[in-house]
């Protein structure tokens, strides 16, 4: 069961990147940016996947991985942003966020190497915060990654409560300690269902050929 | 049963954090909020103002037509009828001075009563032009057959005109505004689009009458907003949403036009 959830989870993203290369290549009208961003999930979780199997701690790649997803989307959003105020605060918080957490790591390394609670808030808050900018905009402009900016607010708000309880599941038993991980499993399934049909609604080719 | 102190701080943290994270959250949503409801606001406010201004655009345009017809019909007047009684009225002066031979009294009132048949035949004329009686006694399609025979016989023009509607004679106040539409589409077609060809159809589409009007003439860019503000096309416009219907307006230069409108 947990197996299922998280592999199919894997395979929707490999899919989803393929999709979303195969527009890029085509008509290059993905944002580079998108197109990055899945790279770096596929990236991330291929990478603990196999330190997993090696038996090695993977636990730091979820520091990567927020610090990585707050980086790539904050460029992503700031490149389809359209005022200069809003690209302006992008830029800042951004870069605030960067040096909130470097000092916070030269103090105190060790938080590395567990579900760094101040990372996981500063980095959910910043990227749920750009993407209500860009909803913002989007009330009277036309939708341009509606569904997918739905699927980051609706998935970092859900899955940030998971990862700030992380700490916590490592002490509980066994049959408890998955019970959240196997939740997150299901949202990502959903949340990269969402950026499926982002690509089905944004980017799939409209004239089809009927073969029947 | 104590929990130990690391375990304890942990649950603390998570708990702030947790909040932190939902309240900033819903700081930022209400803020969304408050932002998005004034953006919308602002636009339907926009949205209005646009409303307006076309309204008054459709005002302006039917006050300077009115006045445009005002002109006309008082230039019709002063040429045609005033023009003529004048000399009438010199005339008849004439008849009141002494000592008229016989011969010279016929003439003058000969004169009178070639002139006044004129006048009468001019004023029926401008009166036709004004309203045809056909449209009142027999109803639109008579009246549209009626003009094309009056634009084929006296300018150099072919109309083809079919019609598959059975007009209603109860709707003869809307049928005025599509017997104006095309009255001004026609002189357009002359006037500006120096057409040999015109084929108008009237068909009834579930529902909905519809009359396709094409010319051969010279045509415009329609993609040009300028060319669709002038005083004949605003007219039609207001008409058209008098009907409530909807118009579309196809050209190309040296292509003619094509128009499809409902009502």
């Amino acid at each position: 069961m947990d197996d299922f959830l998280i592999y199919s989870g894997y395979i929707i993203l490999l899919f989803n990147l393929f999709l979303y290369l195969f527009s890029f290549s085509r008509k290059g009208k993905v944002n580079i940016f998108f197109i990055s961003y899945l790279a770096f999930l596929v990236l991330v979780q291929f990478s603990m996947e196999v330190m997993f199997h090696m038996g090695k701690n993977n636990l730091f790649f979820t520091n990567v991985y927020f610090i990585g997803q707050m980086v790539v989307l904050g460029l992503f959003y700031y490149s389809i942003l359209k005022s200069e105020s809003q690209k302006k605060f992008v830029l800042w918080s951004l870069s605030l966020a960067l040096l909130v957490l470097i000092i916070q790591y030269i103090f105190d390394h060790t938080q590395f190497l567990k579900f760094n609670l101040l990372e996981i808030t500063i980095t959910s808050l910043l990227v749920v915060i750009f993407g209500l900018l860009h909803f913002y905009n989007m009330l009277t402009d036309k939708k341009e990654y509606y569904y997918f900016t739905i699927g980051v607010v609706f998935y970092l708000l859900t899955s940030t409560v998971l990862f700030l309880v992380g700490n916590l599941t490592i002490g509980l038993t066994e049959e408890l300690k998955l019970m959240s991980w196997r939740l997150n499993a299901f949202f990502i399934i959903i949340y990269y269902l969402i950026i499926l049909l982002e690509w089905k609604v944004s980017f799939m080719p409209k004239k089809k050929i009927n073969i029947n | 049963m104590t929990a130990s102190p690391v375990y304890e701080k942990e649950i603390v943290a998570i708990i702030l954090y947790t909040s932190c994270f939902f309240m900033i959250v819903a700081v930022f949503l209400i803020v969304f909020f408050y932002f998005s409801r004034k953006k919308i606001i602002q636009k339907e406010v926009e949205k209005k103002d646009l409303e307006i201004q076309y309204q008054r655009e459709q005002i302006h345009a039917v006050i300077a037509t009115q006045e445009e017809e005002r002109r006309r019909i008082a230039q019709d007047l002063h040429d045609d009828i005033s023009s003529k009684l004048n000399i009438v009225s010199l005339n008849s002066h004439l008849l009141t001075s002494p000592n008229l031979t016989e011969a010279e009294t016929k003439e003058i009132t000969d004169n009178i009563i070639g002139l006044t048949t004129k006048a009468l035949e001019n004023s029926r004329k401008i009166a036709h032009n004004l309203l045809p009686p056909v449209f009142e006694k027999f109803g639109l399609n008579a009246a549209i057959e009626e003009l094309c025979e009056e634009f084929e016989s006296s300018k150099s023009v072919k109309i083809y005109y079919k019609n598959e509607i059975d007009f209603d004679d109860n709707e003869i106040d809307r049928h005025l505004h599509v017997f104006r539409i095309l009255q001004e589409l026609m002189n357009n077609s002359l006037r500006h689009g120096k057409s040999s060809e015109i084929w108008i159809t009237f068909k009834k589409s579930e529902g909905v009458n519809i009359c396709n009007y094409e010319d051969n003439g010279i045509g415009f860019d329609s993609k040009n907003e300028a060319n669709q503000k002038g005083l004949g096309m605003k007219n039609i416009d207001s008409r058209i949403s008098f009907l409530n219907g909807t118009i579309e307006i196809n050209s190309e230069i040296n292509n003619g036009i094509a128009i499809v409108f409902t009502f």
